[in-house]
């Protein structure tokens, strides 16, 4: 039920990448190496943080720069308007059921 | 930040009784929301199984009979009020959701603001910084 930006910053490892970013642009492999973790899983991380908006990736050269993005951040704030959006995505639903229910 | 309270509106084109029933049995509303023993009867104790968030213990708080439910939802936690209220209109209904009560120093709420968990003290402090830094 959890919009993505809460589901973003759950885990641990997101959250080292975010308070280091914090600090500035870092690169992926400086951020990898941050985290004691594969490559593929550190990647998969940005993934999901660069999904939820809340960092933005940048290639320069053969690197790919990472930015925190503190507008996602100024939505972590702003949590009730995620609840908004799950109420709105929830009443979509309910609309479709009570469609299927109608008696023809 | 300010604002706690979510007010949303759907008008939908099914009679009030369609839609009390969507609201109030449990069948129904796991279809479109979550599963849960709900009851449209006041003090009726209840938990939603909202899925990765766990089960939150709901308390039914006043009911007027396919006009009105309210309900405490989420006790402990997120502890907040959900109101459901539906207003029969010629083609249908409108139905009216309040969701009041977030408070951030909630567990949840502050889970919420400080990132869904322990482990990040500062963050929240330099995110004011940082948010300062580009408004």
């Amino acid at each position: 039920m959890l919009p993505d930006v809460f589901g973003a910053v759950s885990n641990p490892a997101r959250r080292v990448i975010l308070d280091e970013l914090c600090d500035g642009p870092r690169t992926a492999g400086e951020l990898t190496g941050l985290l004691d973790l594969s490559r593929s899983a550190a990647s998969e991380h940005l993934a999901v943080l660069r999904e939820a908006g809340l960092v933005r990736e940048e290639r320069r050269g053969r690197h790919r720069l990472y930015h925190l993005q503190a507008a996602g951040l100024a939505e972590v704030g702003g949590w009730v308007k995620h609840f908004e959006r799950y109420w709105t995505q929830r009443l979509d639903a309910l609309e479709n059921l009570l469609d299927e229910e109608k008696p023809s | 930040m300010t604002e706690n309270t979510i007010r949303l509106e759907r008008r939908l084109p099914h009679p009030t009784a369609a839609v009390w029933a969507a609201l109030t049995t449990p069948d129904l509303l796991a279809r479109w929301w979550a599963p849960g023993d709900i009851a449209p009867v006041v003090g009726h104790r209840f938990t939603m199984d909202m899925g990765a968030w766990g089960h939150q213990q709901c308390e039914v708080l006043a009911v007027e009979p396919g006009t009105l439910i309210s309900f405490l939802f989420s006790e402990g936690q997120l502890d907040t009020t959900v109101t459901w209220r539906l207003e029969a209109v010629e083609d249908g209904t409108v139905l009216h959701l309040e969701h009041e009560g977030f408070r951030l120093d909630t567990p949840m709420g502050q889970q919420a603001f400080e990132g869904m968990g322990n482990g990040w003290p500062g963050l929240l402090s330099r995110i004011d910084g940082v948010l300062s830094g580009v408004s």
